[in-house]
Formats: structure tokens, C-alpha cells, sequence
């Protein structure tokens, strides 16, 4: 029996109770229903343990030899690759894959492209205060929810940072106030108390509460009669007084408030309205903590940063990094690539039918660990083990966290790591063949 | 009638957990599902053995109804998943997944299958 940490979701919970007999987890404590499932997941009938290629639109299992040398024809065949996914894989997978990316000249992006790297993209021109789970847990006195609903999607994220005591607190759940901002009563107004304030907001007027906290930020008393977005005046100056009275506050920000507009950066006005209430603030910050599904979504950025002082997306030519206008989108849009690799990731249920149609139509190379919509369509498939179950390495956790994760029973098969089929692509292609 | 459609995660209709534990009749179940507010459900005239056609731009899907008396009136709430994202949107250059507009009638029709979005996908294969 010994603590490992979860690779459930971004939230990287470090004390999870396993037990296990060396060859299988027989007994899982404390984790959470996703990161229960996580653990099922080695055994899930879904699961892929051998490689397969698609022959005649039927999916076969082959050798490793006959997959490698079928992905590598693809590669070789191919002047414009694309790779995408990399965000439930550790940061040793997303350095293996950006290597490829550079010797094959392809473009390189992760899921946090079309999440949460949109925000922190639009940050590093204004400027932002993030800050980290033990920060809120020791020192946090207002958490705001703002188009996030983390009961269902990080479950176990309230429980740490609203209901435990912290060090700096004599008291925890008593003193942190929650406000919860979305359009949908989601479960997450489950845990509120009588002192916690539920604003249910008009659907898409999220930026009519922007801009009128930031006309209005100093003033609880200007705060119009009539409301804004179906928030009620006194509604909007508790809100006020909250966020201008926090010692230590976060927005906690969730999909639902970096969706685009084509009339308005909501992202930015956020962010403004951030930076206005901390330059008046006086005892007090407002800090912002971003959440992401996937295990290792904020990985990808660091390691494109400390290994190509670039943020985000990657576009090689001649095998040297080149600045790009390109986003995964518009590549995928404008049919500016070849063949894709998609690694952990099911790219085909989560993009929108106009860019999935457009992957599903070129040759797919798929690394993952199960079955998913993206194998229904992939003509090689190359089955992994699962980190932080059957192999180890490094991941970020939401509040950009570096955490160490470790392997706790060996994969079925012998199983290689992402990182393993990854490097064997790029050690395969520098000898000119698979074999 | 108009509607604004979100996509959002729901963890008893997670897309992961039903294809890794489910049966495709259970991913189709649990994806291929709308929630729509209960006056909405009246508005529709919709009855427990009709289902939802929800439309954009060409572009639809059938999928079972629930009502939920959560979700605002004028919105219709999936799960991510490949349902509702036959109907997400690309633009400027960025993906919508919320407050899309959409066409949304009551069909006798039978819910749009697994295989039958794949089969319209992949058409060059």
C-alpha cells in the first residue's frame, strides 16, 4: 500500500492510496470517480494492447515491425505533417514528439490551443496573477467560479481548495466565501452555504457583468437598479463588495468564459477588469487559476518554451523552428496538412465535423492507450502504457505545477510508453527505415 | 425554434468513461442526448417517445431529450461528444463549443448512430 498521484485529471491529487500485488492495482482509495476511472481503464474492455493497421477499411492486428513500417511509410510520403493531442501524456512524450515534429518538418500543437492556452496566450500581453492550489488552500478567503463547474469535470478541485484548513486560516470553509457565476445551475451550487452568493446569468452576457464591474468598481452605490444579465442590484453589489474586499480571491475559470465572440474579447475585458480591481485594491489581490481537463494540458506550453523559447503551437521547416501565423485550426481548416499524429487524445469527437472530417479523410497515425472515435477512423494505431499507472514521468498540474508521476504496475504486453513509440519513430526515420 | 446550444461535461455522460466501459448502445444513450428546460419541453410538444433534431447551417443530429429544470429556458444543454460536435462551429479562426445558435424540432426519426456520422466523416478512405 503506498500514495501515488492520479492522473485523472489536471488536478495531479497526490494522495492516492493504491494497492497493488506487483502485477495488478487490486484497491484504489480516495480518488474520485474519474480518477477511479482512470484505474479501470487498464483493464477496460476498450483497452488496445496490440498494434493495428487498417487494411481494406478493417482495422488488423499486425507485428510492431509491420506498424512501424507503415507509419514511417506514411511519414516518408508526407511533406506536411501534423501533430496534435500531447496533453495526456508526460512532458518527457511531448519533448519525444516535438523532436519529430522538428525532424520531419511538421507543425506541432496540444490541446490547450483550443483551451486554456487561448487564455494564457491573450495573458502574456496584458500581463496576469495566477496563482497555485496551496496558495488558495493557505491564504484564500473568495473563490469564484466563472463558467466552470469543477464538481463534474475536477472533482475533487472544491474539496481541497474550499473545505480544507489551511496554514495562514485559523478557520477553512468558514471564512472562504464561494460565488459561482454560469448560466446553468450546475452541480457545483451543490456545496454552497448561506454566505456564498449563486449568480445565475443570462446566457452569452457575460460581458455586460464586465463591463459593468469595471464602470463601477469603485461604487457599490452606482450599481444599476434594473440589474445586469438577470443579476439583480443587490446580487451585483455583493459581488462588488467581494471582489474588492478579497485578501486573497481567485477566479477560477472554466470553457464557458473563453468562448470566442466575434464582437468582443471577453478573455481581455476579464483580464482588465482583473488588473483594475488589483490596482485599487489596497490589503488585497485577485488572482486566477485556469482549469483543463486533460492530465498534462499545461505541460505542453512549458516544455515548447524551455526547449524552443517559443509558447504553444511549434511549425518546423528545413528542421528549424519558424515563426507561424498557423493554429491548429486554420492548418486543419485550410487543408494545410498531409497526414497527422494524433497522440492521448480522441481529435476526432472533440473538433467540430468541418475540421474532423478534414482529419478523417488523410492518413492518421494514432498513439493511445484505448479505443476512442479517433481509432474508428486511424489507419495505423499504436497502443501505449498508461501514465501514471504503468509508466512514469513529468506533468504540470492545472495551477502550473511541475509533479513527479510514478509507474505502480507493469503494462500488459510489455506495453511501451508514448514517449518510447514516439522516440522509436524518430530514431527509425534518422536510419532511413523501420527495420 | 431557435435555441443556444452549449456542449459542456457532465460526469455521468462522460465520453471517455463510455467508451472505455460502455457499449456503443450506451455511448449513444449517454452522448447522443439534449437537455432542455421542462417549459421547453412543452413549448416543443414534445412527448418521451419523440426525439430532438437540432440543426445548424446544414449540419444535424437527433438525439434523445431530458428535461432538466437546471438548464435556462431557450437553451439546450449536450455532453461533449461527437453528437455535439457535428454541430460545434468554427470561427475567427476558433472553435465555438457554447452559445451556439440552433434550429431545434421534434422528430419521430430515430437518434443519429455512431456509425453513421463516421460513415459521413470519412468519405475519401
Amino acid at each position: 500500500m503506498k500514495r501515488f498521484t492520479c492522473s485523472g485529471c489536471s488536478l495531479l491529487c497526490d494522495d492516492i492510496i493504491v494497492k497493488s500485488d506487483g502485477l495488478f492495482v487490486t484497491e484504489v482509495i480516495g480518488a474520485c470517480l474519474k480518477g477511479k476511472e482512470r484505474f479501470d481503464l487498464v483493464s477496460a474492455p476498450n483497452r488496445i494492447t496490440k498494434p493495428m493497421i487498417r487494411s481494406n477499411g478493417e482495422l488488423k492486428q499486425v507485428s510492431w515491425d509491420e506498424a512501424y513500417e507503415k507509419a514511417t511509410e506514411i511519414i516518408k510520403n508526407s511533406s506536411n505533417p501534423l501533430l496534435y493531442g500531447f496533453s495526456n501524456v508526460t512532458c518527457e512524450a511531448q519533448e519525444a514528439g516535438m523532436k519529430l515534429a522538428q525532424q520531419i518538418n511538421g507543425f506541432i500543437d496540444s490541446n490547450a490551443s483550443i483551451c486554456q492556452g487561448k487564455f494564457l496566450n491573450k495573458a502574456k500581453n496584458l500581463g496576469i496573477n495566477l496563482t497555485t492550489i496551496t496558495e488558495i488552500i493557505n491564504k484564500g478567503d473568495l473563490i469564484i467560479l466563472w463558467g466552470a463547474n469543477p464538481a463534474e469535470t475536477i472533482p475533487r478541485l472544491l474539496n481541497k481548495v474550499l473545505f480544507s484548513r489551511g496554514k495562514f486560516r485559523m478557520t477553512g470553509r468558514e471564512i472562504k466565501t464561494l460565488v459561482i457565476i454560469d448560466p446553468i445551475k450546475t452541480a457545483s451550487f451543490n456545496v454552497m452555504g448561506v454566505r456564498d452568493l449563486a449568480l445565475i446569468i443570462e446566457p452569452n452576457k457575460d460581458i455586460d457583468l464586465i463591463r459593468t464591474l469595471k464602470e463601477e468598481c469603485c461604487s457599490a452605490d452606482s450599481v444599476p437598479s434594473e440589474g445586469v444579465a438577470g443579476i439583480d442590484q443587490s446580487d451585483l453589489k455583493r459581488l462588488l463588495l467581494h471582489l474588492t474586499g478579497a485578501e486573497n480571491g481567485v477566479i477560477i475559470l472554466g470553457q464557458g468564459v473563453i468562448q470566442p465572440h466575434p464582437d468582443y474579447d471577453l478573455v481581455e475585458e476579464l483580464l482588465e477588469l482583473i488588473q483594475m480591481i488589483n490596482e485599487r485594491q489596497v490589503k488585497g489581490r485577485i488572482s486566477l487559476l485556469l482549469m483543463g481537463g486533460h492530465f498534462n494540458m499545461a505541460g505542453f506550453d512549458h516544455v515548447a518554451l524551455s526547449n524552443y523559447g517559443s509558447f504553444g503551437k511549434l511549425e518546423f521547416k528545413n528542421n528549424q523552428i519558424v515563426q507561424t501565423e498557423n493554429t491548429l485550426i486554420s492548418k486543419i481548416e485550410k487543408d494545410d496538412f498531409d497526414c497527422s499524429i494524433i497522440v492521448g487524445t480522441d481529435a476526432i469527437a472533440h473538433l467540430p465535423q468541418s475540421l474532423s472530417s478534414k482529419l478523417a479523410n488523410k492518413p492518421l497515425i494514432l498513439i493511445d492507450n484505448h479505443s476512442t472515435t479517433t481509432s474508428h477512423i486511424a489507419d495505423v494505431i499504436f497502443p501505449t502504457s498508461i501514465t501514471g499507472i504503468e509508466n512514469g514521468g513529468l506533468a504540470y498540474r492545472l495551477d502550473q505545477v511541475p509533479i513527479e508521476l510514478q509507474k505502480i504496475v507493469n503494462p500488459p504486453n510489455n506495453l511501451p510508453s508514448d514517449e518510447k513509440v514516439l522516440t522509436k519513430f524518430f530514431n527509425s526515420l534518422n536510419q532511413g527505415g523501420a527495420k | 425554434m431557435k435555441f443556444i446550444l452549449n456542449s459542456i461535461r457532465r460526469i455521468d455522460n462522460d465520453q471517455a468513461k463510455e467508451h472505455a466501459l460502455g457499449t456503443k448502445q450506451s455511448l449513444e444513450e449517454k452522448l447522443a442526448v439534449g437537455f432542455i428546460n421542462p417549459k421547453d419541453f412543452e413549448k416543443l410538444n414534445l412527448v418521451s417517445s419523440l426525439h430532438l433534431k437540432i440543426s445548424i447551417d446544414g449540419a444535424s443530429v437527433i438525439v434523445k431529450v431530458e428535461k432538466d429544470e437546471n438548464i435556462p429556458e431557450g437553451t439546450i444543454v449536450m455532453p461533449v461528444s461527437l453528437w455535439s460536435n457535428q454541430l460545434s462551429v468554427v470561427q475567427n479562426n476558433e472553435i465555438l463549443y457554447k452559445n451556439i445558435v440552433v434550429d431545434v424540432e421534434a422528430t419521430r426519426d430515430p437518434i443519429t448512430k455512431f456509425e453513421d456520422i463516421i460513415q459521413k466523416l470519412v468519405v475519401n478512405k
